[in-house]
């Protein structure tokens, strides 16, 4: 039947080849917008992780509550303040890093953590002073859980790792100041202490703001300088498994009193984001191979009108209904197959063009289009070209497989 | 052998009556041609006793097996092997060349290239050996039906149900048809149906069945 298939199909090229376009064109359009925006996703997740982690463990916000002065100082009684009491009891921290830092080392799901701490401190050259968030870790697991050294714009981040007042300062920051890698600046703390640092590193995320207010020093040094020794604001942790987050991130929150925040819940806005693409994605691609599906439809429907005469003759010479329908599932087949295949060569093809493209401006350590190649969106794509073509072939098999044969003898 | 015993045929709502109680036997080996007017129901009796259509009442028996009780696959595995067919128009698949339809029947069973050789005998004895990797649209009407009747041929079938086989050819042509299926008829032990309105052509027939509508009837009026 495979034979005759083709042989029919190859009757009628042109009709072949728009429809097997169609296809094809759903398909490639489909990898397309999706290699792209899963490739810009990739890496907004990648610099929002970059500051969140999987999940970030932070100490509670220590407000202090109207109820629980009234119950402490004056319990059982009826008060009016004149002013009520509002503010809060201490700056946030972790309760109990030891306990976390013990449960998250024996955690198989955890690839790595690093605990930080983050204060707004001054920094100053000569005359000019800014004032930026300075973060103490431990450089070499902050290197594991987030790709910071990936966005050096020189100078190493794993030099922070031995400690002694070394600083990696934001490219702008660095910019503002007029320092350069090597040299030294002054770190204020709020005691009005001047600690001198030595800058060993330049880190650019690529958004100004940003590199224009953060530093980052060893852990050590920064509670040094907090003169908070031991203190811990957050843990930022990896997980083997991305995905998990959520998940993993609930659970923990059971049994801590601790802020535990995956970055998804983290990020509500990009994930709404990535909702609104997901639909505008599929519906795009819906819609083309509905289209496409149509096609198919039509081309089968008006050739097995056309060949009413050679299926009645099949049929007459021992050809059984299933065969007939065989034949024309066989159409369909090869038409969403070939336009599928073709599909995902044109798709893969306008990939690397779009990456190659130079944008002119940097984004995510180069300046091309970040294009996804997840073989998930293959897949999907060359799934759904089939699924198209088998649905919109079954139809017209089933009635081609229904008709009897003396009734076109008789008709014609 | 094919019986058929009380055939009824009716068409339309309210149902007007095309075949009356017809009975009807064919023996092995003979060569029967079907004669009467146009309308006479001529066509439909053939189509009823060859399996193509069933009938309103009665039963056809080929070979003891009666049509109504067998499944939809089994009376297409019989056609293939048992069961050739010749009609009016050549029928042949436009995309395939004449020996690629000639070929069709054994195809459908996977024993295509046994029966190549086979194929080209036919072709050789038909005359038409030069056009078989021609399409049909490139030969004539005359060369398209004696492919039509190899196809009919190439499994060796025990009946052979042709339907005005020579309607459309001149009578040269015509007669070259009807001297294939004598030859056939007579050197394999082919039985032959044959429906015509063309007393010659039915006279060739080693018996005659007239139908007056829907009746049969000892003469052809």
């Amino acid at each position: 039947m495979l034979f005759l298939s083709f042989k029919q199909l190859f009757s009628k090229k042109k009709q072949t080849f728009l429809i097997l376009f169609g296809i094809s064109l759903g398909t490639m359009l489909f990898i397309t917008i999706s290699g792209i925006q899963l490739g810009l996703r990739e890496y907004i997740t990648k610099s929002l992780l970059n500051n969140t982690a999987h999940i970030l463990i932070s100490g509670r916000e220590n407000t202090i509550e109207r109820d629980q002065v009234y119950n402490w100082f004056f319990p059982h009684k009826n008060i009016a303040w004149i002013t009520s009491p509002f503010g809060k009891r201490r700056e946030s921290k972790l309760e109990n890093y030891a306990g976390w830092a013990e449960r998250l080392s024996s955690d198989p799901e955890v690839y790595d953590f690093s605990p930080r701490l983050s204060i707004q401190t001054i920094i100053r050259k000569g005359e000019i002073t800014l004032s930026i968030a300075l973060t103490g870790t431990l450089a070499n697991r902050q290197v594991r859980v987030t790709s910071i050294e990936e966005y050096m714009s020189s100078g190493k981040f794993i030099s922070l790792m031995s400690g002694g007042n070394k600083i990696v300062l934001g490219r702008k920051a660095a910019e503002d100041l007029g320092v350069r890698v090597g040299q030294y600046i002054d770190v204020l703390n709020s005691n009005g202490e001047i600690i001198p640092f030595k800058i060993t590193g330049l880190v650019s995320f690529g958004d100004d703001r940003m590199d224009g207010a953060i530093a980052f020093a060893h852990l050590a040094d920064v509670q040094k300088l907090n003169h908070t020794p031991g203190r811990v604001s957050q843990i930022a942790v990896a997980l083997f498994d991305l995905d998990s987050a959520e998940r993993v991130a609930k659970q923990w929150s059971l049994f801590s009193k601790d802020k535990v925040e995956d970055w998804k819940s983290a990020n509500p806005m990009f994930m709404e984001m990535i909702k609104m693409q997901d639909i505008v994605r599929y519906f795009i691609t819906f819609s083309i191979l509905v289209v496409a599906a149509f096609g198919v439809y039509n081309v089968l429907s008006i050739m097995i009108n056309q060949k009413r005469k050679e299926i009645a003759i099949l049929r007459s010479i021992g050809y059984a209904p299933n065969r007939i329908l065989e034949l024309i599932m066989y159409q369909g087949l090869f038409l969403g197959g070939s336009g599928g295949t073709l599909g995902l060569f044109l798709g893969f093809i306008i990939c690397r063009l779009v990456g190659s493209i130079n944008l002119g401006f940097e984004i995510g350590g180069s300046n091309h289009l970040l294009v996804s190649y997840d073989p998930t969106i293959y897949m999907i794509a060359f799934g759904s070209a089939m699924f198209a073509s088998i649905i919109a072939s079954f139809l017209p098999a089933i009635s081609a497989s229904k008709m009897t044969p003396i009734d076109i003898i008789r008709g014609s | 052998m094919i019986i058929g015993e009380k055939i009824v045929k009716e068409f339309g709502n309210p149902p007007q009556r095309i075949l009356h109680d017809i009975d009807l036997e064919i023996k092995d080996g003979e060569f029967v041609s079907i004669s009467g007017r146009s309308g006479s129901g001529k066509s439909t009796l053939l189509y009823i006793i060859s399996t193509l259509d069933y009938a309103s009442s009665g039963t056809v028996k080929i070979d003891g097996r009666d049509m109504n009780k067998m499944s939809v696959e089994e009376i297409h595995c019989f056609r293939n092997e048992n069961i050739g067919f010749i009609f009016q128009f050549h029928y042949l698949l436009p995309e395939l060349t004449s020996l690629e339809n000639i070929l069709l029947p054994p195809r459908n069973i996977g024993l295509m290239d046994e029966y190549k050789k086979r194929a080209y005998e036919l072709l050789d004895i038909l005359n038409i050996s030069h056009i078989a990797e021609k399409l049909p649209g490139e030969i004539s009407g005359g060369e398209q039906q004696r492919v039509a009747i190899a196809r009919a041929l190439i499994m060796d079938p025990k009946y052979i149900f042709a339907d005005e086989p020579t309607g459309n050819l001149d009578s040269s042509n015509g007669n070259t048809v009807m001297n294939i299926l004598k030859e056939t008829n007579q050197q394999k032990g082919t039985t032959i149906a044959l429906v015509t309105h063309d007393p010659g052509f039915a006279a060739m027939a080693s018996r005659e069945i007239f139908l007056v509508d829907g009746r049969v009837s000892d003469t052809y009026n």
